[in-house]
């Protein structure tokens, strides 16, 4: 096989959507991180450079609305794929990005090449991981909407609680708690599982350009995805998708615009657990 | 002054008006006050402000006997932007027993009485709270006026209502005595941004919810925040605040220890006492909590499993290439 054949794997709306969500979450967690660990002086420092109270809050619900820009795009595309396109494989196939009977073989399929039973498997265009990503971004976004809604406007909230309820139901302190600790969650998950499952895998390091330029070789798809690579060979769709390499210029800007992001979720992961593993010590001391 | 002028008789139409508001001016003030008498603040501060005339004294607290070094030296530009530091105060008005004296001065003076002649009012109402009756009943030396009205470089400084340093001041001395409070505001959105150091008056403190001086038990209908005046207390910030929405739980107790001590305590007596227990859980405290441990364990249960994931799928990577596979997928 020809290595420089470069295929597209994601679109320039997907590449879109990715950029957008990534500006936002750095800006939502820059500006919301420093609250959770107010007791620490990162906190302080990093809370006064994104402007402080108010301006801080005010960046942050910004950021709060472009991500909900981004879920609007990608809720209207997948209602022109269903309803339009006449597509279902975004809901059951190969090329779905929910859980299918083949991923729960893949997984078990995992766990026995973890202890030696067996070689890795083939995986088609999303890998199960990658799956679990999505869905979890799905959920995370859901929760910290509705979440942050009820803490933007915590009267307006309240007042779909009955006052009769209001002694067992606390909706600003809920939503604060579960806004918290998803944001917890959220940050955790994408700037060490997501990072380290993506951009920080060796033949990757250090950052998996395909979601900047869009393109992923062949050699790199074959190994990475055989049975995706196998299926479009098979039904001559892989002649389609191939475009030219992307080239240095390409290389070099998803360089530029992933590695400023990079470091900086891992040094606020870094704090985070740091933090964490102070509070606790104080805990039990 | 005024006086000296009068007599020396010169007749001059402008002159004459000027000593008769002059003269009104003086009786006004002698029958007012004594202030006729009184120093100039320029002349204390000819020496409070030169190192080489004052030095630092022992003080000792009448009231809780609390000896500490002081500076006698006074700092004009902090003690200006002082509640006490306008034009119209004079240094004898709290020093009363320096009223008459001129020059150097007997070293201890009487202790300043804030509540006699000015603050009446506030320290009635302190005094009278139940916070105070509370104290009194345990033993306990209710606060000095100065013990939360003190500046920031000295305690003569007296700080305005709305300053800065005031407000967080009195975060840490509400929260010195009471710590569970403190501990559970500062895991409040409120207690949140003010810990990081923004502590406007558009986010609540201690005295914004619980009152000043007047500062009785939140169950008291009577407090700012029992249900008289609950609605009120929070529209300050919060306009159009409802029945629904004055039920906020402030202090949230999911991460207090001494929570979880007494609902271990309250199930453990749960047989002889069932209103302990029921009283416990009927509470907005009780749902919080229950999300609270829900996504501790959410929250370990995916770091762990996803950080495994990847510790076992690099460990596999590395056993594969040793064996000279690569980590080829598949047959």
């Amino acid at each position: 096989m020809a290595s420089d054949s470069h295929f597209l794997r994601f679109s320039l709306f997907h590449r879109f959507s990715h950029f957008l969500v990534i500006i936002s979450f750095f800006g939502l967690v820059l500006t919301g991180m420093p609250l959770v660990f107010k007791d620490y002086g990162w906190a302080h420092w990093l809370y006064g450079v994104m402007g402080g109270y108010p301006t801080a809050g005010i960046i942050h619900r910004i950021c709060a609305l472009i991500t909900f820009f981004a879920a609007f795009l990608h809720f209207a595309y997948l209602s022109v794929q269903t309803l339009i396109k006449k597509d279902r494989g975004i809901f059951w196939g190969p090329d779905s990005l929910l859980i299918q009977p083949k991923d729960l073989l893949n997984i078990l399929g995992d766990v026995l090449w973890f202890f030696r039973l067996g070689s890795r498997p083939n995986y088609d265009r999303w890998i199960y991981w990658e799956k679990m990503e999505y869905l979890s971004l799905m959920w995370g976004t859901f929760v910290m909407a509705t979440t942050g809604f009820v803490l933007w406007f915590p009267v307006q909230a309240t007042s779909f609680v009955p006052a009769n309820l209001a002694n067992y139901i606390d909706l600003p302190s809920l939503a604060l708690v579960g806004h918290r600790y998803e944001a917890l969650l959220a940050a955790g998950f994408i700037f060490t599982i997501h990072f380290f499952h993506t951009h920080l895998l060796p033949e990757n390091m250090p950052v998996d350009e395909a979601m900047f330029t869009g393109r992923i070789s062949e050699e790199h798809m074959a190994h990475e995805r055989g049975v995706y690579y196998e299926r479009l060979k098979e039904s001559g769709e892989l002649e389609a998708l191939k475009v030219r390499p992307s080239g240095c210029a390409g290389s070099l800007v998803s360089k530029i615009m992933g590695l400023p992001f990079l470091v900086v979720g891992l040094l606020i992961v870094g704090f985070m657990l740091a933090s964490l593993i102070c509070s606790l010590f104080t805990l039990i001391c | 002054m005024a006086s000296i002028l009068n007599t020396c008789g010169v007749v001059n139409n402008q002159v004459a008006r000027v000593l008769i508001v002059g003269l009104f001016v003086a009786l006004f003030s002698a029958v007012s006050s004594y202030r006729l008498y009184a120093q100039e603040n320029s002349e204390c501060m000819d020496c409070h402000t030169d190192p080489s005339k004052v030095d630092v004294k022992v003080r000792v607290d009448h009231v809780t006997g609390e000896v500490e070094i002081v500076s006698m030296l006074v700092d004009e530009e902090a003690f200006h932007a002082s509640a006490h530091g306008g034009e119209d105060f004079y240094c004898i008005d709290c020093h009363a027993d320096l009223e008459e004296s001129e020059g150097e001065h007997y070293p201890n003076l009487q202790p300043v009485d804030c509540i006699t002649f000015c603050h009446d009012d506030p320290a009635e109402e302190f005094l009278e709270s139940s916070h105070v009756a509370l104290m009194k009943e345990n033993d306990v030396q209710p606060p000095t006026c100065k013990y939360c009205h003190s500046g920031y470089k000295s305690k003569r400084d007296t700080p305005r209502a709305n300053d800065l340093s005031h407000r967080e001041d009195t975060i840490d001395k509400c929260g010195g005595c009471h710590k569970e409070y403190f501990d559970s505001y500062r895991n409040n959105l409120h207690g949140q941004v003010t810990a990081l150091g923004y502590v406007g008056t558009d986010i609540a403190t201690c005295v914004d919810c619980h009152g000043q001086h007047t500062i009785l038990n939140s169950t008291d209908p009577e407090s700012t925040l029992g249900s008289e005046n609950v609605i009120e207390t929070c529209s300050v910030c919060h306009p159009g605040a409802n029945d629904t929405f004055v039920k906020h739980v402030a202090h949230p107790k999911y991460k207090n220890i001494s929570y979880y001590k007494e609902i271990f305590g309250a199930v453990k007596d749960a047989r002889s006492d069932r209103e302990k227990i029921i009283g416990i859980v009927k509470s907005p405290q009780t749902l919080i909590t229950v999300l609270f441990v829900m996504y501790v364990g959410i929250l370990v249960m995916t770091f762990s499993q996803f950080g495994m994931h990847s510790v076992f799928t690099w460990l596999a990577t590395i056993l594969d290439e040793r064996k000279g596979k690569e980590s080829k997928h598949g047959k």
